[in-house]
């Protein structure tokens, strides 16, 4: 398909779109969150009335939430903690004044008592060993997760190589430039909240459950969205607000500051992981992956990313037999979130240095070790699921090839790696468009906020001109608030072009039948615009569109068609599964990247020279948004890769909350970037495309990791890698 | 309160009665002028995405109280296609793709017209770029916002 212009870029760049930040209305009061001022403590006492006496001001807290709402919320998540908090920061009270410097002021005047209790802000001081059968009774046990098949034991006692690793990554942030916020209304007995927010439809249920309120009261209306990266998938700031506005009957804004998203707005944390692999003869024959994955104050049973990510530190390897074991550790930290491709970008980074560095203890090729062992369809997974069509094999022997080539020329400080990565294109529950066809063109309407990625506005649309035959100028994708818009469960997994259009697709059938039958014609129908206006052709006869219509449907601007589209996973073996719940994947999506890096010995200073990103997507549906979405997938990569860490105390705090201490990629340091499809192994998606919104960061910090160990022989078993953790492992050689 | 604040901003006259005078020229240009094209990320000086032009200046306007600018002239993202440069700015970024989210796009937009107003249309692309790394995107990678510069035209005022 050839490339189209984003329909946004204009809006855009005249200043016109409205975000979250931009929001107000008439009478609109501003609101703060007053933050718990320790990581962990019993609160003696939370006293509003400093707040209160200033002019203008309402305050809210626990001991308001019975008068406020009768219903009550959700007594797991409870919006403000009555006895116990267990983050710094963590909302205990809210206010609302006329203006942002009082609502400021006003909740620092909230005097709040708390009795310190012990924090517990690193994981490894819950689990300094591998924890024993009596975990599971500990309350820093969020989630647990087992399975294994084979003899494991006996395969590691007679193998001919055995290597055992710990590895350790860092907490990372999304970094939206925009940080969380909305604007709250109470109309005629509706929740009524706009918001800057991934997931329009999930944040209505987020918020129908925090406040106990039945879900056809709650109207959910995203904005302009600037970036999201996982971190505006559910509700944070929507409930409050809601709240203040019920308190105050006014409209109530609440945005957060740039140090509170840091805090607030839901970061990666880390993790400790163990890797053993037994080798005899050039094969793998049995692996034991052992993981500890800090989800701070998560909810116990509520956690989603320890089964999935035994999956990617398993990776898309064929493994005979196997052991792996996971705990989601809970800590005084805020609750774990997810960022672009959840913990995938770590647990790739951990296998592939893993298995470069068995090949090497095992004087073995380590990327001809790595492509040995690669799935291709007709594999299984560990798990037991069938594997689908699949072109890792292929986009690694093409990033081989770029790599073999880097290498002839590169200068001798200089490494060439080449990492692998697979993804999965996400489904979520499900959803839904309406079409309309009317004789100006078609308008596709749905649920979801364009967040920048292109996967809406781009990618919705050029997959509704390639199933009508419409060119894509006549094609316009509408948004609409939850609730007017068909149902859709929001922009992430990598799942919005693949599920939407899908849904499209199905829709189109349902509108061409339509026509056949308008027409009359049992044989094919196709749209075309002529002078301008759309019509329907038949091999006999040509008709506008306007000339099809009904009465109702010239009122109403056109013919309408719904479609739908609820995607499932394959199956895994059960049998397999000891403990907890592993998921299965939709589609197999993979990523190999070539990174050359130059090493500065003296400061362990890495520097990525040139980048190559060679991706199975199925098919490409819009080339120019695929090719924007891996270089920005890259360089948020390079970011995982080298210097971003989000730094915790000892008693909890996070030492590093502005982007001068936490440092994502800037414009001086982002190499070139070579961005190639493979493309003809189907996937989940329309026309057999594959999610592309994750994968392109998955591969990158190991790739630059094994760049660094080709570069310097340094082996760096944490991420980022830092000058200190490099200049650390030159040190070991 | 100090005496009146005045301001031409993209052209037009404005004399804005009781503006304190820790207010942040930032506020005083989405609050109470409305143009809520200029952004506020980190409020912080560190992201660069609230950039506007003051007498033709790229400047962090999170960090400029408006008092200190009293008498300026202020270009927005709102006001850039009055200029030709920036105009040919806008022409660039839309035609090399050279955003996603569009949040950190007027910050970039106002920088780089600063930039080639200080500079002038000749300067070296590299040049550019590096003066251009204070400003932060985390959407597109740079590499489309470094193609959009590249593409600039060389010729003219």
């Amino acid at each position: 398909m050839s490339a189209s212009p984003r329909p946004d870029a204009r809006l855009k760049l005249e200043g016109s779109a409205t975000f979250g930040m931009d929001l107000e209305a008439p009478g609109m009061l501003w609101a703060a969150l007053v933050p718990s001022p320790v990581a962990h403590g019993r609160l003696s006492s939370v006293d509003l009335s400093p707040a209160r006496s200033l002019e203008g001001v309402v305050a809210i807290g626990a001991a308001d939430l019975s008068r406020l709402l009768p219903g009550a919320g959700d007594p797991d998540r409870p919006l403000f903690p009555s006895e116990t908090v267990s983050f710094r920061g963590q909302p205990v009270a809210a206010v609302a004044a006329p203006s942002r410097e009082l609502a400021r002021q006003a909740a620092r005047a909230v005097r709040v008592e708390v009795e310190s209790l012990p924090v517990v802000s690193d994981l490894e001081d819950v689990f300094p060993e591998w924890p024993g059968p009596s975990a599971d009774a500990s309350p820093h046990v969020a989630a647990h997760v087992r399975a294994r098949d084979g003899d494991v034991e006996a395969v590691f006692r007679t193998a001919e190589t055995v290597v055992r690793e710990t590895y350790r990554t860092s907490s990372v942030h999304q970094v939206a430039i925009e940080p969380h916020a909305c604007l709250a209304e109470l109309v005629d007995g509706e929740w009524r909240v706009r918001t800057s927010t991934q997931t329009p439809f999930g944040t209505r249920e987020d918020i129908a459950s925090l406040l106990g309120v039945p879900e056809a009261s709650v109207v959910v209306e995203g904005t302009w969205v600037g970036g999201g990266f996982g971190g505006k998938g559910s509700a944070l700031l929507e409930p409050y607000a809601l709240l203040l506005a019920k308190a105050t009957g006014r409209p109530v804004k609440l945005a957060l500051g740039y140090r509170e998203e840091f805090l607030l707005g839901r970061t990666t944390l880390p993790s400790v992981i163990r890797m053993e692999t037994a080798v005899t003869q050039g094969r793998i024959v049995a692996r034991r992956v052992r993981l500890l994955l800090d989800v701070g104050n998560s909810l116990p049973g509520r956690d989603f990313a320890t089964g999935y990510s035994i999956g990617f530190l398993l990776g898309p390897y064929r493994t005979p037999a196997f052991e792996v074991e996971g705990y989601a550790v809970r800590t005084n930290k805020p609750p774990f979130g997810p960022h672009r491709a959840p913990f995938a970008p770590q647990c790739c980074f951990v296998l592939e240095s893993h298995l470069d560095h068995v090949a090497r203890e095992a004087g073995l090729d380590p990327e001809k070790f790595r492509a040995e062992h690669l799935w291709n369809e007709g594999d299984r997974t560990a798990l037991g699921q069938a594997v689908g069509s699949f072109g890792l094999a292929t986009a690694f022997e093409k990033a081989r090839a770029i790599a073999a080539r880097w290498r002839a020329e590169a200068k001798p400080d200089h490494g060439v790696g080449v990492a692998v990565g697979f993804w999965s294109t996400g489904t979520g529950a499900g959803g839904e468009v309406r079409l309309l066809l009317s004789p100006a063109g078609l308008t596709v309407v749905q649920g979801e906020r364009e967040i920048g990625s292109g996967s809406v506005l781009s990618g919705v649309a050029a997959v509704a001109a390639r199933c009508t035959g419409l060119p894509r100028e006549k094609v316009t994708v509408v948004y609409e608030n939850t609730g007017r818009a068909p149902f859709d469960s929001g922009v992430f997994g990598s799942r919005t072009t693949a599920a939407l259009g899908r849904a499209v697709q199905e829709a189109s059938c349902s509108l061409f039948g339509e026509l056949r039958k308008r027409l009359d014609s049992p044989g094919l129908v196709h749209l075309a615009v002529v002078d301008g206006e759309v019509v329907a052709e038949t091999d006999a006869r040509q008709r506008p569109v306007r000339e099809l219509l009904t009465d109702l449907e010239r009122a109403t601007g056109g013919i309408v068609a719904s479609g739908r589209h609820y995607g499932k996973g394959g199956t895994i073996d059960e049998r397999k599964v000891e403990v907890g719940t592993f998921y299965p994947y939709t589609d197999f999506t993979g990523a190999a990247h070539a990174a050359e890096v130059s090493v500065d010995r003296a400061t362990g200073s890495v520097r990525v020279v040139r980048y190559a990103a060679v991706h199975d997507v199925g098919t490409v549906i819009d080339p120019t948004t695929a090719s924007a979405q891996v270089e920005g997938g890259v360089v948020m990569g390079l970011g995982t890769a080298l210097t971003e860490e989000a730094l915790w105390s000892n008693d909890g705090r996070l030492l590093n909350a502005g982007l001068l201490d936490y440092r994502i990629p800037t414009l001086g340091t982002v190499p070139p970037i070579e961005v190639t499809f493979v493309e003809g192994f189907a996937g989940a998606g329309p026309f057999g495309a594959k999610g592309l919104g994750e994968p392109p960061i998955i591969p990158v910090p190991a790739a630059v990791a094994i760049a660094v160990r080709e570069a310097t022989g340094a082996h760096v078993t944490e991420l980022p890698l830092s000058s200190e953790r490099v200049t650390r492992a030159l040190k070991l050689l | 309160m100090p005496p009146p604040l005045a301001l031409t901003v993209n052209g037009e006259r404005r004399l804005l009665d009781d503006v304190p005078d820790s207010e942040r020229l930032l506020d005083t240009i989405r609050w109470r002028l409305g143009l809520k094209g200029t952004k506020e990320g980190c409020r912080s000086g560190e992201c660069g995405a609230c950039t506007v032009l003051v007498d033709d200046r790229s400047t962090l306007s999170c960090l400029t109280l408006a008092h200190e600018v009293d008498g300026s002239t202020v270009t927005t993202i709102e006001g850039v296609a009055r200029d030709p440069v920036g105009r040919t700015v806008q022409e660039m970024f839309a035609r090399a793709g050279a955003l996603q989210c569009g949040y950190c796009t007027p910050g970039f937009v106002l920088a780089l017209v600063g930039l080639l107003k200080e500079r002038g249309r000749a300067a070296p692309t590299e040049e550019l770029l590096a003066d251009l790394s204070g400003n932060l995107c985390r959407c597109t990678g740079y590499l489309s916002i470094a193609r959009a510069v590249a593409m600039l035209p060389r010729e003219g005022p």
